[in-house]
């Protein structure tokens, strides 16, 4: 068995600035790392801590592996202080992952908002490189502001995809900034999609609030609640179910998740905190 | 089989001498300077060697048997753990089931804790029937008893005329006792020693009766989910939070992982105890935590305990050692607190 502790050090060969408070780290680990798109790994700075961060970049490249970090703690603030030669740690993969074989043929559904972008763009680049496995792909994106949005120099490249639809909104514009694509909240592009709900898959993933309002949403759109996937976060420290921190019930968000159907954990207790 | 308490403590003394292999320590519960509040003396698991006054008798020590396995704050290392076998005598009951869940926790096809494996695999565990109960033991209200079913090595049931009636748990057990039969007597057992064991087993289960007969345990956990809010905050409205509930808790085993790295080349991870009742515990980067309020992570830790670890490892996650209620700043009760949550979840709460 793989030790759980054992770190592998992986070098940073570039660093993305996305938004004033993300940036994107393109690692390079000194042995693979192969995971599944939805797993997350736990990322160490040397002597300052480590955290939690699902990759970012497709599960079918597992030589090097981009991870994307908003800076909102101790830990990520270092992070973000990084450059490229550094030497980071990794540990993982570890969790569970989006089952895409129970994707194909079919209209998915991917609802996003902030940095939980990030283990969005890991799975829309997985589907992407089988596109042809999937009836349809349908991500809708949001941020704050436009200066907030993030991967915004990607998106033309997504669109080119024949079966795949990439729609994102602002909050709002404030004064100095510019967007000429749509300014609402995310959930309302919701409005804007033509998927019979059925049995097609949605996967959620954002800030607390923002899947909250979107799994209700997609709710009352008529998707099903096993057929509603949400990333959660949780404080996962030990990645494997030992640590208890991120425990919700009887489920470790860490172990049983991150990825969850809503029908999972639709009865734990402030699930959205 | 029987043997004498002086022979047992004599072979003890004599075993790096006698044995090809030598345990590397013997830890026995030794009486310390600290009294309890009805005058008894607290006992510590020490390692034999000092003039310590040692004894297998009485009840639980004050700190439990999970602190000599999984080490409070330790190094995690990724090499093999090395190292000679240990003796650990004077186990008691509620500490040997505490050790089933942790081995169910940190031993498991998802994980398993390098150290904590090492120590399980390199001791060797001699439990005792308890012979006294302490003010806040109530085993008997967990389906626990105050005498070890299994999970020992070796079981010791004491007679009079200070011998032991002695059950073997396996075949560790087996060998260390078969070393013990080339220097000492022992004595077979008869029926009328087997009835001895039992009636002093029944009186220990009555006396914790006796003392335990205002808790009421014949409704299921289920209800504690359900007990209002106010209940919880009334039971922890004197709790400050400060966590020694858990780490004296034989079955907690929350960890936090700190990066003590001073190289990148050699990452450095440090395991210590952690706990639910401290604010930070669950709160994420950003600030947001699912449990805010005391009441929230008092709750919690009464859930995790009878719901929480149930679901996980299919045992209640409380062995009614009571030492919890001995450690509490407070004097916050366990057996009240959840007394009051099982019974009163829908009745209103009187002010005071």
């Amino acid at each position: 068995m793989q030790n759980m502790y054992e770190v592998i050090p992986a070098t940073i060969y570039e660093t993305v600035k996305e938004s004033p408070l993300i940036k994107t780290l393109r690692l390079q680990p000194e042995k693979p790392v192969p995971f599944k798109t939805g797993q997350f790994i736990e990322l160490t700075l040397p002597g300052i801590g480590e955290a939690p961060f699902t990759p970012s970049s497709s599960h079918f490249i597992a030589d090097n592996m981009d991870v994307t970090i908003m800076k909102t703690g101790y830990v990520t603030e270092h992070i973000h202080g990084a450059k490229a030669g550094d030497t980071v740690g990794l540990r993982g993969p570890f969790g569970s992952h989006y089952p895409l074989h129970q994707f194909e043929g079919k209209d998915l559904l991917i609802l996003g908002g902030g940095c939980g972008l990030a283990p969005l763009r890991s799975l829309f680049l997985t589907l992407l490189d089988e596109s042809d496995k999937y009836n349809s792909i349908t991500f809708l994106a949001g941020a704050k502001t436009p200066k907030d949005c993030i991967y915004k120099d990607e998106a033309t490249q997504w669109r080119k995809h024949d079966n795949v639809q990439f729609i994102r909104s602002v909050d709002e514009i404030p004064p100095g900034q510019e967007w000429d694509e749509d300014v609402c909240l995310v959930t309302k592009l919701l409005d804007k999609v033509d998927i019979e709900p059925t049995d097609n898959p949605a996967i959620v993933c954002g800030p607390p609030v923002m899947m909250k309002f979107g799994t209700l949403d997609l709710l009352k759109c008529g998707y099903k609640e096993h057929n509603i996937y949400l990333s959660m976060e949780k404080k996962m420290y030990c990645g494997c179910g030992e640590c208890r921190h991120c425990v919700m019930g009887p489920y470790f968000a860490c172990k049983d998740g991150p990825v969850f159907t809503y029908d999972q954990i639709k009865n734990e207790e402030a699930i959205w905190d | 089989m029987i043997i004498k308490k002086e022979d047992l403590f004599n072979f003890f003394a004599t075993l790096t001498e006698t044995h090809a292999n030598p345990p590397q320590e013997i830890i026995i519960p030794a009486h310390s300077q600290w009294r309890t509040d009805d005058q008894r003396n607290f006992k510590i698991f020490k390692p034999t060697g000092a003039d310590d006054n040692f004894t297998l008798d009485g009840y639980r020590p004050i700190f439990p048997l999970k602190n000599l396995f999984y080490i409070t704050r330790e190094a995690l290392s990724t090499k093999t753990y090395e190292g000679p076998e240990r003796i650990i005598a004077g186990v008691k009951a509620c500490d040997l089931k505490a050790l089933q869940l942790l081995d169910k926790a940190l031993i498991n096809e998802d994980f398993v804790d390098p150290s904590y494996k090492f120590w399980r695999q390199k001791t060797i565990l001699i439990a005792s029937d308890c012979t006294e109960v302490g003010n806040t033991c109530h085993c008997i209200l967990v389906d626990g008893k105050p005498y070890a079913e299994q999970g020992y090595d070796i079981n010791l049931s004491p007679l009079q005329d200070d011998t032991y009636l002695v059950h073997i748990g396996s075949d560790k057990g087996q060998a260390l006792v078969d070393h013990f039969r080339k220097s000492y007597e022992v004595r077979d057992n008869s029926d009328e020693t087997q009835n001895q064991v039992d009636q002093n087993r029944q009186q220990i289960i009555e006396q914790l009766q006796e003392q335990n007969r205002q808790y009421d345990r014949t409704k299921t956990y289920d209800t504690l989910k359900a007990a209002r809010m106010d209940v919880w905050k009334q039971s922890s409205a004197e709790c400050i939070g400060c966590g020694a509930c858990t780490n004296i808790c034989p079955t907690c085993y929350c960890l936090i992982l700190n990066d003590e790295s001073t190289d990148a080349a050699m990452f450095k991870k440090v395991r210590s105890l952690d706990s639910c009742q401290l604010h930070g515990y669950a709160r994420v980067a950003g600030g947001a935590s699912p449990r805010p309020k005391m009441e929230d992570r008092f709750r919690h830790r009464y859930l995790c305990k009878f719901l929480y670890m149930q679901s996980n490892f299919d045992m209640l996650g409380c062995t009614g050692c009571g030492r919890c209620s001995d450690a509490c700043a407070a004097e916050i009760e366990f057996r009240e607190a959840t007394q009051k949550a099982l019974f009163n979840e829908n009745k209103p709460i009187e002010s005071n």
